[in-house]
């Protein structure tokens, strides 16, 4: 339905318009309060117009605080996480769609399921397993009377225990584990002529020729829109980094920059040197944003070219 | 004649099925023990209504099916165990299934880079299939920018760069339209002429059927009806199924009952005289059906329902004792305004089929 009233297309404007004051407002208040310095803050509170102190309060970033290696902590979890994401989503969608597998429905619901379950909900156990990565086995051993068994041959029941806390890889593994890449995948297969795989045998390509010669080039925008996606949501996380690293040198920017409030009560916070902060650990998603979004629509609009 | 026309026309291995079966569990048999087996150089049409079982059976040839029992001798090789690579065969599918992100060269050339030809070898036996089929302007293009036409070109070209024993086609041209299929068909028929490739082709387009195959087998419900050249079949078909599938419009079929010296229609008129009893079903082509004129058979009376003009030809329908005949005439027989038809059954031309098992009855009547 195309309406041409125009008393419709003046409201629409100002809903427009009002979003998007709540939206840049807060944006603009970042970037003036950014460009202020401490002593400006502590007379006038947050900023509404510019100053000239934003390099100073750039370079503060770089030398008073942690924030240059916990930007490097960011994005070696936000890479990894993209890069381990895009192998698993690429291999399970491709044993699911392309292999007859007796259970690859169920299997395929119980990926899903995982969409359902962010890291969010589950962070209690989540932060459990990853305290110890063997506590599942042991409590298999446990449930299962074999430990018993263990105990009465050996004297001491099995007890393995390895903490992946406060380490890149348990930062990385639990938010890896996530349904929707093989779900992006999945559909995009299935939009592929079910015959190129048969063509393939025919050619005498086998299920590893067929995966790297023929479905992984097609499906480079794929990859480019879950790389960027899974890129941002790691960069952004603050819950999981936040509960499974201990140390600065550990700590995410995100989870740095909250850090940046002071402890104590009653002290005002350096709002400007935060608010700097903010704009430095925003450019590096912005800059993937703007680099790779031709190949994010291209993706995400799933079809064959 | 060029080499690799020569090539494959010394490849061109005969397929022999032995007691072959395929079934997805004991309820569902696609395939009944089949015995059947296919001449080097051979080009068999394989038709049947969808779900006949005809493209299970050439997967099974192809080797993408696993065969539930029997054996498939491609040559004097057994190859039912083997995989699509060992088998010599290469198809070329509905879809055209070519590998979107390669060129044509690319495309053609993959099956010889991925068995380990020679780089130099691959570039001249493509650009020799390329020159056969027209496409050595196109290389360097991608299957998008092509028409139907010349994809289908290229699938068959990326069959025939291997050389294969056996070239099998799952219905390729029914993608693409009237006027295309047609010059793929004629286009077909020369290339099988010129590289005598054993070929067996997939569909269930009579029309195809008819002109392509050297013989056609026809498939119902996974068992074969017949295996005949086109002529045999349309001329002496040996079931009802064959009967009704082959021909447009399709083959009439009445049910008549014999008397010892005659056989009735189900309203009591005589059609031919046999010293028959029992019941029986008739068979006889719309075009055999003489109207208003002198034959060697009986006349009976029919009402006219409806005449589609068709340029070459008209075709009728006329109520024959409560069944629809459909009786083909020459265009513009004027038979409008009038009701009745007294049409002519020529006795030379009637094919007589058990009324229980469908299968026809030799040497009663006429045709057979």
């Amino acid at each position: 339905m195309i309406e041409n009233a125009r008393s419709l297309n003046i409201v629409a404007s100002l809903i427009l318009l009002v979003g998007m004051v709540y939206i840049l407002g807060p944006l603009y208040l970042t970037l003036a309060t950014a460009t202020q310095s401490y002593e400006f803050l502590l007379r006038n509170g947050l900023a509404w117009y510019p100053g000239d102190q934003f390099f100073n309060n750039v370079a503060r970033i770089f030398t008073e605080t942690r924030i240059p290696i916990q930007m490097f902590n960011s994005l070696a979890v936000a890479f990894s996480l993209a890069i381990a994401t895009c192998i698993l989503s690429f291999l399970s969608a491709y044993a699911i769609v392309y292999f007859r597998i007796r259970w690859a429905g169920v299997a395929f619901a119980l990926i899903l399921a995982t969409i359902m379950l962010p890291v969010d909900i589950r962070v209690i156990t989540t932060y459990q397993v990853a305290s110890n990565v063997f506590s599942p086995v042991n409590a298999l051993l446990d449930v299962s009377g074999l430990n018993g068994l263990i105990a009465g041959i050996f004297g001491a029941p099995v007890q393995l225990e390895l903490s992946v806390l406060n380490t890149h890889f348990g930062l990385i593994a639990p938010l890896a584990a996530h349904g929707t890449g093989t779900f992006l995948f999945r559909q995009f297969f299935r939009t592929l002529p079910g015959d190129l795989f048969k063509a393939a045998r025919m050619d005498g390509a086998g299920p590893i020729r067929f995966m790297v010669d023929i479905l992984l080039p097609l499906s480079r925008t794929s990859f480019a829109a879950l790389f960027v996606l899974t890129f941002l949501s790691g960069w952004t996380q603050y819950l999981w980094p936040l509960v499974a690293s201990s140390t600065p040198d550990m700590q995410t920017a995100v989870v740095g920059l909250a850090r940046l409030l002071p402890d104590s009560e009653g002290e005002v916070p350096d709002f400007p040197m935060i608010m700097a902060g903010a704009v430095i650990v925003s450019l590096v998603p912005l800059l993937m944003i703007a680099l790779l979004q031709r190949y994010l629509v291209q993706g995400l609009v799933l079809s064959e070219k | 004649m060029n080499a690799i026309d020569t090539a494959i026309r010394a490849a061109a291995a005969s397929i022999t099925v032995k007691d072959l079966t395929k079934a997805y569990d004991p309820q569902t048999v696609v395939i009944p023990p089949m015995d059947v087996e296919l001449k080097a150089g051979e080009f068999t049409v394989v038709l049947g209504p969808s779900g006949c079982g005809k493209s299970t059976l050439l997967q099974m040839i192809a080797g993408l099916e696993r065969v539930t029992g029997g054996k498939i001798l491609i040559g004097t090789r057994e190859v039912q165990d083997l995989e699509p690579k060992h088998r010599g065969c290469a198809m070329v599918f509905q879809n055209y299934a070519l590998y979107p992100h390669m060129t044509v060269f690319e495309n053609m050339a993959y099956s010889l880079k991925v068995s380990g030809t020679p780089k130099a070898e691959r570039a001249e036996r493509v650009a020799a299939v390329a020159r056969m089929l027209g496409l050595a302007d196109y290389l360097h293009r991608k299957p998008g920018q092509l028409s139907g036409g010349q994809r289908q070109r290229v699938a068959i070209g990326r069959a025939i760069v291997r050389e294969p024993g056996v070239l099998l086609f799952d219905e390729p041209l029914s993608n693409l339209d009237a006027q295309l299929r047609h010059d793929m068909r004629v286009e077909l028929a020369d290339l099988h002429r010129r590289i005598g490739a054993t070929t067996v082709f997939v569909t269930h387009d009579q029309v195809e059927a008819m002109t392509l195959a050297d013989r056609i087998l026809i498939l119902n419900k996974g068992r074969i009806e017949q295996f005949d050249t086109p002529k045999a079949i349309y001329h002496h078909p040996a079931s009802v199924f064959v009967a009704k599938f082959i021909g447009a419009p399709p083959m009439n079929i009445l049910a008549v009952t014999g008397d010892g010296s005659a056989l009735r229609l189900a309203d009591g008129q005589v059609v031919a005289n046999a010293p028959l009893t029992g019941a029986y079903q008739l068979g006889i082509r719309p075009e055999d059906i003489v109207v208003d004129g002198k034959a060697d058979g009986h006349a009976v009376k029919a009402a006219l329902r409806f005449r589609e003009d068709l340029g070459s030809h008209s075709v009728l329908a006329a109520d024959l004792g409560g069944s629809i005949v459909r009786i083909a005439t020459p265009f513009g027989m004027d038979i409008v305004d009038r009701l009745e038809l007294l049409l002519n059954f020529p006795t030379s031309r009637l094919h007589l089929f058990d009324a229980a098992t469908g299968r026809a009855i030799p040497g009663a009547l006429g045709a057979q």
